[in-house]
């Protein structure tokens, strides 16, 4: 299947296995191995990714059903050797143990960001409803999300810098 | 990934219905995906042709007429049916539902559609749209027919729908409009699970309905109760209709508990 479309804004054009998945397209063909592959079915949310700006697990996409689409991966998240203001402050929080969770965590929350600049804490809970971090119990992701939104403004609502 | 197979994403319904017509038993419909990219990675089917239809260019999307009612298209998915604001104002229950679907990244892909030809017994959007008596409206290169949604499902991820047919849309009439209830679904955890039991309750003017999932080969909808029905009278016409069985997700005690636990709460809280 000839495929066009856009990946973290660079136009591609090329022939794709009907059988593979995004997943594995982006990771084995296009060499973008900040998705990662957890559970393989839709589960875990590792392989979280945007396309036409809506999240969605690569691992249940076709690289053929991408013709037309924009995809955005983690590997656009930083600029220029500088990290996104939402990658800065999972750093700062230690909103990132092991890392596997992480870029999917950072794409979903990249997606609920744009929507809603200042989101509740029920709100980035439920934005992340479909990835799972078994290392931070979530809480210091939470407060990295609070704290890029800016609504960490007192001392006192820091736990985790 | 897996095995080799097919991929085509016909443009038209009719190249759609030649292709169903042709390769018939040794391909699948392929909507959202979440479900047959799961089943397929498990080897529990094999598929030679997946068919998308997605692109298919003289199918609806989402819809709302006096007329016609609410049209759900074959692709809009559970995401573009939370987002719309027609639905959040005549048919919320169907929202209350779909959020209850998976994740976030499921549900933007997912679609209803797929939910209710998938036709598991715990599909979250088959109870709002059997409480406010949807319709399938299904295609062939032969004909078109519509059959109730209650009439659709007829067993276990088993549906009317015969190998060179598709669904071309589902509605739900306009005179269920407006109609208010709940929806509560048992799980596991917080976030994303499938139902150990689910209920929902629609009421509209003088009458009040009820469905039930996770508790029969299908999900069940009650016959028709009058609005100001007892939470006990309910609760005994949903034991004598429901076939729970124990399983790895939960015990039938506990399913039979629950949903008269749920019954009593929507019948209070609606």
């Amino acid at each position: 299947m000839r495929v066009k479309a856009t990946i973290n804004g660079r136009r591609i054009e090329r022939d794709v296995p009907d059988s593979i998945t995004l997943l594995h397209f982006l990771r084995e063909d296009l060499g973008l191995t900040g998705t990662k592959e957890g559970c393989g079915s839709g589960e875990c949310g590792a392989c979280t990714v945007l396309m036409n700006g809506r999240t969605v697990n690569a691992c249940l996409v076709l690289a053929a059903e991408i013709d037309g689409a924009v995809i955005e991966t983690i590997e656009a998240e930083s600029k220029d050797g500088k990290l996104s203001k939402l990658q800065e402050k999972f750093h700062k929080h230690h909103a990132s143990q092991c890392g596997f969770c992480t870029p999917g965590m950072v794409m979903s929350l990249k997606s609920l960001v744009r929507e809603n600049p200042k989101p509740s804490e029920e709100e980035i809970r439920e934005a992340i409803d479909g990835n799972f971090c078994r290392c931070t119990g979530y809480k210091q992701i939470i407060e990295a999300v609070q704290d890029a939104t800016g609504q960490l403004k007192k001392p006192e609502d820091i736990h985790y810098a | 990934m897996l095995y080799e197979f097919q991929y085509v994403a016909p443009k038209t319904k009719s190249e759609l219905l030649a292709l169903l017509d042709r390769h018939g038993d040794s391909c699948k419909i392929m909507a959202g995906g979440t479900d047959l990219l799961v089943d397929i990675r498990a080897g529990l089917r094999k598929p030679q042709v997946l068919i998308d239809i997605k692109k298919v260019s003289d199918f609806k999307p989402l819809s709302f007429s006096e007329k016609e009612g609410l049209l759900i298209g074959p692709a809009t998915t559970c995401a573009d049916v939370i987002r719309d604001k027609t639905v959040s104002r005549e048919f919320p229950i169907l929202i209350q539902a779909a959020k209850q679907l998976a994740s976030t990244q499921v549900r933007n892909r997912a679609t209803i559609v797929g939910n209710i030809c998938n036709a598991s017994p715990c599909a979250d959007t088959a109870l709002p749209l059997l409480c406010l008596d949807a319709s399938v409206h299904i295609v062939s290169k032969s004909g078109s027919r519509i059959v109730k949604l209650k009439d659709f499902f007829t067993g276990v991820k088993k549906t009317a729908l015969r190998k060179d047919e598709v669904v071309e849309k589902i509605t739900v009439p306009s005179s269920m409009a407006g109609g208010r209830g709940g929806f509560m679904k048992l799980k596991r955890i917080k976030g994303h699970d499938l139902s150990l039991v689910s209920v929902c309750l629609v009421k509209k003017g003088s009458l009040l309905r009820v469905a039930i999932g996770s508790a029969s080969p299908t999900p069940v909808v009650l016959k028709d109760f009058p609005a100001q029905v007892t939470a006990d009278n309910v609760a005994d016409e949903a034991l004598r209709s429901v076939k729970p069985i124990d399983d790895i997700r939960c015990s039938k005690d506990y399913r039979l508990f629950m949903i008269k636990t749920y019954i009593e709460r929507l019948i209070e809280e609606c």
